[in-house]
Order: structure tokens, then C-alpha cells, then sequence
């Protein structure tokens, strides 16, 4: 479990010679900064509204994207076709189709569809429903088909129409499961709204990025402790739904398959029941409609707020023809080392992010003093965009792959750290207690006793991040020589449309592959002993 | 042994495949069903009247789940035609709804839905003939509970259930559920697919006479059986051998002979 | 809760954000056309956001139409958000109103300031990396295996032409540092990261460079300029090419006429040009830029 950080021994071995230090001035300046952030009401009203903006674009596109896959989710569905007309093709088909928006980062999409459809608040939110919507549809789909059949074969035969007896014999049962990896969606978009912003689309990362470049610590600070409070807020808010609604703890995340990640969680998926309440099962339901109840006139005032104008999507700007384009320019591009930075960016970030996080856990293990402090690093590195720190790091490292893994991995060691010490908080671990009744030291119990029972599911879960580090690897181009994302900005600048489209493509092309070896190694790694 | 209790005799079966009523609940003629090597049902013919308990008995493998498959509708047969009440399968998805939810099917794996209440699972039943709001308004809140109460009444069950998740219930409580699912479809013909197969003994017999006492005149059971010694309460039994009808008698007349025939010698099952 | 969209129409204090005002009562409705103006983001945003609500106040009282600035976070967004007609007046640098020009056939030069028709890029480095005053081109080979940094992707001074005169003294990309240089987003931000000692040398453009000299925000002690490249056109205005059709015939030209028409003796059109670091504006045609679109197409950035 902890193998992964071996890639810390090559990254060791590099850093001495990367370090330049010439920036610790203005890094300590940084780090004071943290405690003394701007409170000038003109900077607070500027972050408070770019907050607004960033949290609006993350619900829009968030609720987009869960009813558009859910939609897809239901149409790519094995069961739901064979139960309506005893077709599976089309879903088969579907599921193909929806690869390719799944494959292309919402950055990517942002991009993109600035340059077709211009400044428009819908392009953020369009940015985040495209992919999300795919990914949701995934999940779902694979969900639903994954559900027994039984009930709504029953159903069928007595006599009940398809729509009904899919939301009767399959909705319930869906149920946990999606609103939990819905929650873990929103929390996914405040992300990216956040990141999407650093792109300039719009949003508090807007203003992070340019306090950053200006050098406005004092201003940045005051951005990044409110979107910090914004996004515990969500999180705990999630959670305790979570919590209500009795549902499972968190997926088996990343969501793929919903195996949780603690064996003893897996109790709670099927035995929902057996605490539940006589009343509870309507309860849940109806305090579930009236959230949805509350939310639509919310996202409606929200949308209306924003100016934003979903029709805007239709209306294309033509992409100008500069001339000059010929496919030989794109051949031209040095694939096989922009591929393979690419990829050994991927892999150096997801071992450091994988392999750290039970780590540090160890480490701090004989301190509880430690842990918030862990927690509160963890919660900083999910919400700094990766190309926020990447500009940091450049004030003590030379540009390059290791300083861009750096910071992809410390990003991801955020949500991978957060996700395993509620894991791990939740594993009842008999062994661990009866090594620490042996006189065991706290840290070898820890690894023994709990995270022995923890490192498949969690490893799976680290397969899954690793393929979206890849998707994601593109973000930290800005730090420059780190493969296609570098090379992707630059045509960007270059308006070389047709490298932008070979681009996009090897980028779709390598995370499908990518996805598919994941997929193998969870499999594998979920497979019962 | 449970023995059937008096009750009203239900009229007299003359001969096999002819009722007495002008329509049969359920016919089936010359049905086939394709399978490995040998077909799974071969050119099977039966009709089974209204208020008749007919037991459907034969070796594991001889066809009895395919022969419900194709009575409920689920499993389409090669060849043959197939009749309920009169009238074929319809060919509009709308009509067809309209005669399946005549039909009542107690699953050997009873396909409750864990995830919902008692109540719940019981209106699931009215689905086929209630819209769309309703069908939602059922996920939501209560309803139909005097219904509901009756039901469960019916299969000895208290209304205090009504409330509980199904997946919190006892084994036996979930065999009454599943009965009283059938009875808040209210359906015309009855099937059962082996029902009592994984049960004990005083639950299996009690569960059959729960099933048996649901026959009313206007109301037919055809039950697949794998223990020949509860045949008691039946009016018929039909043998299924290798996918063909093999005897179609009144129940009282199955000897010995018989059901060496259908088992090849090997009585499966005969009590503990 | 307080969610506002960061861009009011009229004012917009905080930083720069996506959301054009105004822009869904714009195509062809009834309502007065809004003049949108925009700006490559080259220096701090707190300059841009001093600078622009001044041009687009003085506009609004010369023009008689309404006027907003609008903020854009990057270069290529502001190229962008030309072609696809969210702006309609932009302050382009020499590269990207190439750029912006090819993207939007018809678009207008408009005018440059005095100090345009010969801009200078300046070399700047810290004291510390022992990098000493270059005479010519041939000197920048100095600058192999230093960290070195950029401003913008597509700035003209702070890119395009230093690249080009790094590659007429033998210096290419991969010879910096950690195998490429770095790109600052923006002069202001180079100079700081130079004088802080996170980048060996760096290159800005010569006004940005002379204004932080002047109110000391470059302390010499630590950051020096140790090369001026000869002379190079490069900033300008340039307007879409259908705002006759918008605001009425005559339009450009009034447009035009208003910008030149600035004088350090009006009190507020000084603060404008002071702030530009001009005397005064001057006519401007595409002709001039056509060696910043050959240096483009080498260098790559304009295909």
C-alpha cells in the first residue's frame, strides 16, 4: 500500500539538483501571508462575488450534468433497454459513444468552446456538464445493470408498464448509490469551477491566478480561506446527508464500482434496512423531493443571476480558417516525447499521491495532535488548483516534469488522504486493537492491524485516481516541459487549430487506455482473494 | 400432512385438458420450446378451469419452470398457442399489460424489493393499473393502507409490518408478503414456481395451504411442486418428463406407479 | 448569501471575470448599443482596472454612446473575445492584433502611441546570478542554463521579439534552465519573480520596465537591465470591423479622431496617457506590423 511512494526515491534523488531557492523570500512571503490575508472590503466584495460566481458555475454545472446523465445513464443501460424492448445494442453503442466526451478534461471543453462560442457564462457550466454528464452515465449505467433483475422482471410480468416498474424495481436500490456519488460530484465541480476560473472562465480562480501572477499574497489568502470555508461547508454538508439519508459512506469511489471502501461498510449498502426506521423509507424519500423542491428555483434564480444564456451554446462562431494548416505541421510535433512525458508525469504523481497519503498517516500516527493539521493540509491541497501550486513550486524549483507531478500529485494526495482517513476511521480493526494489547508500537499496529484490511479497496481507488491524473496532467502545462498539456497551451496561443485537434485526440486516445488499464487493475484488485 | 379443509367442491374434472367452464383460465396447445439438444417443453398441451388447483410435478430439468415462464407470458414458445381466459396474447404492449395483470406469479425467489416497506412492495402490485403520479406518490408516502391491511390480514400478518422495510423481515413473514403482493394484484390465474423449495417442513405445508385457500371459483393455482407428498390439497396433477406431459389426472388418483414413472424410481424429497 | 456576478454593468471593481455586461441586451436589439472595450492583461490588474474605467469614461463623454471595459484574464482570451464579438475596441499588443487581424478579416488599426513605432524589449536580470551587461545579440548566449522567464505566451515584448533575438544569438529554448523557460503571465509579474531571485533573468517591455524604475517598485539593488533590443512596432487599438453598422455611420472614424485627439493639457486625458506612458496617440495602419507577422510565422505563433 505504502509501495507506491518508491517514486519518492527517484523524485529524492532529482529534487536537489531542481532546487533553486531563489524564490524563498517570496515564499516565506506567502506563508506569512496566510495569517494576515486582506480584509479590505473591496477585496473581500471582489472574492465574495468571484466566489458567487465560481459556487454558481459549480452548481449549474453540477445539476446540468446530473440530469443530463442521468438520462444517459438510463439510455446506455443494458437492463433498461431489454426490459423496454428487448434491445441491448443500443446501449452497447451508447456506451462507446459517451467515451470520447469522457475522455477530454473539462478544461479542455472550457477551451474549446470559448473559442466556438465566445465569453459566455454557459461555456463554464457547459465545460463542466459535458464530461461529468458522461462520467455520471458511466457509473450509472454500470449501476443499474449491476442491480438483480428479478424484481423488475416481476414487476414486467405482472402486467407493468416499463417506465413504472424501472423507477419501482431499480430506483430505490439506485438510490444510495447515486445521490451519494452525486455528492461526490458537487464536490468534484467546486473543483473545477475553481480550476476553470485559473483558465480564465470566469469565477474566484480568475481572481486566485491573477493575485498569484500580481504577487498579491495578501489578496490571495483572502480568496483561498473563503473557498476553503465554502468547501468544507459542502463537504460536511454532504456528509451529513449522506449520514440522513443512510447512505453508504462514500462509493468505492471514484465511483466506478460502488464496492465501499471499508469491507465492514459494505454492510450498509443491502442493510439499509435493518436500521432504518418503520417511517424512515418515506421520510427519506420526501425530504428528498423537497430538496429537489428547493433546488430547481434555486439553480433558475442562479442561472438568472449569471446572465447565464443556455441558448448562447448554439450559437457558433466559425473557427476562422488562418490558412497554412497542413497535417504535415502536426505530424511535426515531437509525439513520442510529449506521450511519454505525459505519461511518466501521470505515473510520478500518482505514486507520490497514492503512496504518501497512507504514509503520512503512518508517520503522524503516535501524535493525534498532528491529524487536524493533516486534515487541514489535505483540505488545502484538494482546493489549490493544481496550477496555482505548480506557479508556487516554480519559486523553488526549476521548471519541468518533477516540479508539474509535484504538483498533480499534491492535489490528488488531498482527496486520496481525506478519502482514506475516513476509511480508515470507519474500519473497525479487532487486529489493530489486539497488536496494540501486544505492546505493538501505534504505527506498525496501524499498518498491520488496519491498513492490511484497507490497501485493496484503497489501492483500487488509487487505480481510479491515477487515470484521472491523466486526464488532469493537462492542467499543469503552464509549468512548461510537461508533455501534451505545454504543448497544448501553446497551440492554443498559436490558434494552430489543427495541432489543437491532433492533440485532443492523442489526449482522448491515451486516457481511454488509460481508463481501460485502470479499470483492469481495480477489477483485479476488488476481485475477492 | 395438512389436509385440505372442507370447503365447497369445486366442479369435477372429467378428463384431462377439458374443464368444465366455457373458458379456460389458462390453455396451452402443442406449446414447444426450444433448448440443448432436446427441447425444453416438446408440443406441451393443458388446460387448467377456474377454481381448479392444479400441482405441476416432474424431475428437476423436465420443464416445469420453462412451462410457468410461458404460462406468465415471460418466456415466448417456438410453436404452439397459448390462450388466457380466452384469448391470446395481444399483440399491442398496452392490451398485453391489461391481460399479464391478470396473471399473478408467486417467485420461487419471491423478487420483493428490499430497498421499500411492506406497504410499498404490497401497492407495487397496482402498479400495472395506476398512472404515473401515483406510482411516484407510492415511493413517497403511504397509500392504499386499508387495502393493505386487509391483505396482510389475509396472510396472517399484522399491519404493524406495514411500515417496515422488507428487507428487515423474517423469512416466513417474507413468503406471507410476497402472498399478499398476489393478493393486492388480484389476479384470475396463479402461478408458482416451486414456492416451498427452500422452505422447512411446517412452513412449506403452511405456506401451501395459504396458497391452496386463495382459490376462489374465479381464481386458478397452478403450482409447480418438487414434493409429490403434498399433493393433498390439489384437484390435479399434472407429470412433466423431459419436457412432455407425461400423466394429467385428478390428484386423488396418483399412485405409487405413477410417480415411479416420473421420477424413474427415485422419489425425490418425501418429507425430512 | 450574496452571489452577485462579478461583472456589473458600469463598474467593476474586482478583478477581471468572464460575464460581459450588457452583452444579452446587445445583437440587434432596440436598445443603445454598448461600446465594449477590452486590453491584453499585461501588467498587474489592479493597473489595468485604474487604467481602462478612465479610457471608458472619457470615450462615453467624447463618443456619446456607452462605453464598459472589459477584463480578460489572458492574452488568447482577449484574441478570442475579439473575434467572436464580446469586444468591439481592444488594446492589442503587436502579436496578438496580428493575430486578432487574421482571425477577423476587416478589423481596423486604429491607432499606437508615440512610443510604439520603435518599442524596445529590455533583458532584465537579478543581481545575484552573475550575469553582466550584454553589448549585442551575440552576448545573450550568456543567458544558456540560467532560469530564465518569459512574460506572456503571446506578448510581443515580452516573447515574440526577445525569442527571435535570442534565437539571432544562438540561444534556444531548451538551453535554459530546467530545459524551457518559464512564462510569468505578465511584466509586472516577471520583474517581481526576477527581482526576487526565482528567475535568473527575464525579459519585459521597456515602458513597464522605466514605470517600475520610477516609483521603485524595481529595486536596482537587486534586479538590473542588462540588454535593450533595437527598435520594433508593437501596441495598438483595433476595432471591429462592423461598428459603422452598430453605432452609425462614421463611427470608426470618430472613434479614431476621440483616441488621437488626447492631450497631456486636458487634466484627465493626461492621467490616460501617463498612465499608457504616451505624449499623445497617433495614426496607425496594418502595414507597419507586417514584421511582427514574419517573426510570428518563424517563431510559429502565426500560422
Amino acid at each position: 500500500m505504502v509501495a507506491p511512494a518508491l517514486v519518492l526515491i527517484p523524485v529524492l534523488v532529482l529534487l536537489p539538483g531542481l532546487v533553486h531557492g531563489g524564490g524563498i523570500d517570496l515564499l516565506k512571503e506567502f506563508l506569512q501571508a496566510a495569517i494576515t490575508p486582506s480584509l479590505d472590503p473591496l477585496v473581500l466584495g471582489s472574492a465574495v462575488s468571484g466566489l458567487g460566481v465560481t459556487v454558481g458555475i459549480a452548481l449549474l454545472g453540477w445539476a446540468a450534468s446530473a440530469l443530463l446523465g442521468l438520462a444517459l445513464a438510463l439510455a446506455s443501460s443494458r437492463q433498461v433497454w431489454s426490459s423496454c424492448c428487448g434491445q441491448t445494442w443500443p446501449a452497447n453503442f451508447l456506451r462507446r459513444l459517451l467515451a470520447v466526451p469522457r475522455s477530454i478534461h473539462e478544461l479542455l471543453w472550457g477551451l474549446l468552446l470559448l473559442q466556438l462560442i465566445g465569453l459566455q457564462p454557459a461555456v463554464a457550466i457547459a465545460a463542466i456538464a459535458i464530461p461529468y454528464a458522461a462520467l455520471v452515465a458511466r457509473v450509472l449505467s454500470d449501476q443499474i445493470d449491476a442491480l438483480p433483475s428479478g424484481a423488475l422482471a416481476a414487476l414486467r410480468c405482472a402486467g407493468v408498464a416499463a417506465p413504472q416498474a424501472l423507477v419501482t424495481a431499480l430506483g430505490p436500490p439506485l438510490l444510495p448509490g447515486l445521490l451519494s456519488y452525486g455528492g461526490y460530484r458537487l464536490e468534484c465541480a467546486l473543483r473545477s469551477a475553481t480550476l476553470l476560473g485559473v483558465f480564465g472562465l470566469g469565477g474566484l480562480g480568475t481572481e486566485l491566478k491573477l493575485c498569484l501572477q500580481s504577487l498579491e499574497f495578501h489578496e490571495l489568502w483572502t480568496g483561498l480561506w473563503l473557498l476553503l470555508a465554502v468547501m468544507l461547508l459542502l463537504e460536511t454538508g454532504l456528509a451529513g446527508l449522506r449520514r440522513r439519508w443512510l447512505m453508504p459512506r462514500r462509493l468505492g469511489l471514484g465511483g466506478l464500482t460502488f464496492t465501499p471502501l471499508g469491507p465492514e461498510s459494505g454492510a450498509g449498502t443491502r442493510g439499509m434496512g435493518q436500521t432504518a426506521r418503520p417511517d424512515d423509507l418515506g421520510r427519506r424519500g420526501r425530504e428528498m423531493v423537497l430538496a429537489l423542491v428547493v433546488l430547481g428555483p434555486l439553480l433558475v434564480w442562479l442561472a438568472r443571476a449569471m446572465g447565464v444564456q443556455p441558448l448562447a451554446l448554439l450559437h457558433w462562431q466559425p473557427l476562422p480558417n488562418l490558412g497554412g494548416s497542413s497535417w504535415a505541421s502536426v505530424l511535426a510535433l515531437p509525439w513520442p516525447q510529449l506521450v511519454g512525458s505525459t505519461l511518466l508525469l501521470t505515473l510520478v504523481a500518482a505514486g507520490l499521491a497514492v503512496g504518501l497519503a497512507p504514509l503520512l498517516l503512518l508517520v503522524i500516527a503516535p501524535w493525534p495532535w498532528a491529524r487536524p493539521l493533516l486534515q487541514l493540509t489535505w483540505a488545502l491541497a484538494r482546493l489549490w488548483p493544481p496550477p496555482l501550486s505548480a506557479l508556487l513550486l516554480l519559486l523553488l524549483l526549476k521548471p519541468g516534469l518533477v516540479t508539474a507531478a509535484l504538483a498533480l500529485g499534491f492535489h490528488n494526495l488531498g482527496i486520496l488522504g481525506r478519502l482514506l482517513l475516513e476509511a480508515s476511521d470507519d474500519y473497525q480493526a479487532p487486529a489493530e486493537i489486539a497488536l496494540q494489547g501486544a505492546g505493538v508500537g501505534p504505527r506498525l499496529a496501524l499498518f498491520y492491524g488496519r491498513f492490511s484490511g484497507l490497501a485493496r479497496s484503497y489501492l483500487a481507488y488509487g487505480a481510479y485516481r491515477s487515470d484521472v491524473m491523466l486526464r488532469e496532467s493537462v492542467v499543469v502545462g503552464l509549468v512548461g516541459a510537461a508533455g501534451l498539456g505545454t504543448q497544448l497551451l501553446e497551440s492554443l496561443s498559436s490558434f494552430a487549430w489543427d495541432q489543437l485537434l491532433g492533440l485532443l485526440v492523442v489526449y482522448a486516445l491515451l486516457t481511454l487506455v488509460g481508463e481501460d488499464l485502470s479499470d483492469r487493475a481495480r477489477l483485479q484488485l476488488l476481485a475477492p482473494a | 400432512m395438512p389436509v385440505a379443509p372442507a370447503r365447497e367442491p369445486v366442479l369435477p374434472n372429467p378428463g384431462p385438458g377439458v374443464s368444465s367452464q366455457e373458458l379456460p383460465w389458462l390453455e396451452l396447445s402443442q406449446i414447444t420450446v426450444p433448448g440443448r439438444g432436446r427441447p425444453r417443453l416438446d408440443r406441451v398441451s393443458l388446460a387448467i378451469g377456474g377454481g381448479e388447483r392444479v400441482a405441476l410435478l416432474g424431475p428437476s430439468g423436465a420443464g416445469k419452470s420453462s412451462l410457468l415462464a410461458v404460462a406468465n407470458g415471460q418466456l415466448k414458445p417456438s410453436s404452439g398457442s397459448l390462450r388466457w381466459l380466452g384469448a391470446p396474447p395481444a399483440r399491442s404492449g398496452r392490451a398485453r399489460r391489461r391481460q399479464q395483470a391478470r396473471i399473478g406469479t408467486l417467485w420461487q425467489d419471491l423478487r420483493l424489493i428490499e430497498e421499500l416497506s411492506v406497504q410499498q412492495n404490497l401497492n407495487s402490485a397496482r402498479l400495472a393499473t395506476w398512472g404515473w403520479p401515483r406510482a411516484l406518490l407510492n415511493l413517497l408516502w403511504p397509500l392504499d393502507t386499508a387495502a393493505n391491511r386487509e391483505a396482510l390480514a389475509q396472510v396472517d400478518l399484522g399491519a404493524e409490518l406495514l411500515g417496515q422495510p422488507v428487507s428487515a423481515l423474517s423469512g416466513g413473514q417474507r413468503q406471507r408478503v410476497a402472498i399478499a403482493r398476489l393478493l393486492r394484484q388480484d389476479p384470475e390465474l396463479l402461478l408458482a414456481d416451486e414456492p416451498l423449495a427452500s422452505l422447512d417442513p411446517r412452513l412449506a405445508s403452511e405456506l401451501l395451504q395459504l396458497l391452496l385457500d386463495q382459490v376462489t371459483p374465479r381464481r386458478a393455482l397452478l403450482l409447480s411442486l418438487h414434493r409429490p407428498d403434498l399433493l393433498a390439497g390439489f384437484d390435479r396433477a399434472i407429470g412433466l418428463r423431459q419436457g412432455q406431459v407425461l400423466f394429467d389426472q385428478p390428484a386423488s388418483s396418483i399412485g405409487p406407479a405413477d410417480l415411479a414413472a416420473l421420477y424413474d424410481g427415485e422419489l425425490p424429497g418425501s418429507g425430512p | 448569501m450574496v452571489l452577485l456576478p462579478a461583472a456589473l454593468p458600469g463598474g467593476n471593481p474586482g478583478g477581471p471575470s468572464l460575464l460581459p455586461p450588457a452583452r444579452a441586451e446587445q445583437p440587434r436589439s432596440q436598445a443603445k448599443p454598448v461600446l465594449r472595450i477590452g486590453a491584453i492583461p499585461d501588467q498587474k490588474p489592479e493597473k489595468l482596472n485604474r487604467l481602462y474605467p478612465l479610457v471608458a469614461a472619457e470615450l462615453e463623454r467624447q463618443l456619446g454612446v456607452p462605453v464598459t471595459y472589459v477584463p480578460v484574464v489572458d492574452y488568447t482570451a482577449a484574441v478570442t473575445a475579439f473575434r467572436t464579438g464580446d469586444l468591439d475596441l481592444v488594446w492589442f499588443g503587436g502579436l496578438t492584433g496580428v493575430q486578432a487581424r487574421l482571425q477577423k478579416p476587416g478589423a481596423q488599426v486604429l491607432a499606437q502611441r508615440d512610443i510604439d513605432v520603435a518599442f524596445h524589449s529590455i533583458f532584465i536580470a537579478n543581481t545575484g546570478s552573475g550575469l553582466k551587461q550584454i553589448r549585442d545579440v551575440k552576448g545573450l548566449t550568456a543567458l544558456k542554463g540560467k532560469r530564465f522567464t518569459f512574460g506572456s505566451e503571446s506578448s510581443t515584448s515580452g516573447r515574440l521579439m526577445p525569442q527571435y533575438f535570442l534565437a539571432k544569438g544562438g540561444v534556444k529554448l531548451a538551453d535554459f534552465a530546467g530545459g524551457a523557460p518559464g512564462f510569468s503571465g505578465s511584466h509586472d509579474t516577471t520583474i517581481a519573480l526576477v527581482q526576487s531571485g526565482a528567475y535568473d533573468a527575464g525579459v519585459v517591455n521597456e515602458q513597464v520596465w522605466s514605470t517600475n524604475l520610477r516609483d521603485g517598485r524595481a529595486n536596482r539593488a537587486k534586479v538590473v537591465a542588462i540588454w535593450r533590443t533595437p527598435g520594433y512596432p508593437d501596441y495598438h487599438w483595433i476595432g471591429q470591423p462592423n461598428l459603422d453598422q452598430r453605432f452609425g455611420k462614421g463611427f470608426s472614424r470618430k472613434l479614431q479622431g476621440a483616441i488621437l485627439s488626447w492631450r497631456t493639457s486636458n487634466p484627465l486625458q493626461k492621467q490616460i496617457l501617463t498612465l499608457f506612458g504616451a505624449q499623445q496617440f497617433s495614426k496607425a495602419t496594418a502595414a507597419s506590423y507586417k514584421q511582427i507577422e514574419q517573426v510570428g510565422r518563424q517563431i510559429g505563433k502565426i500560422r
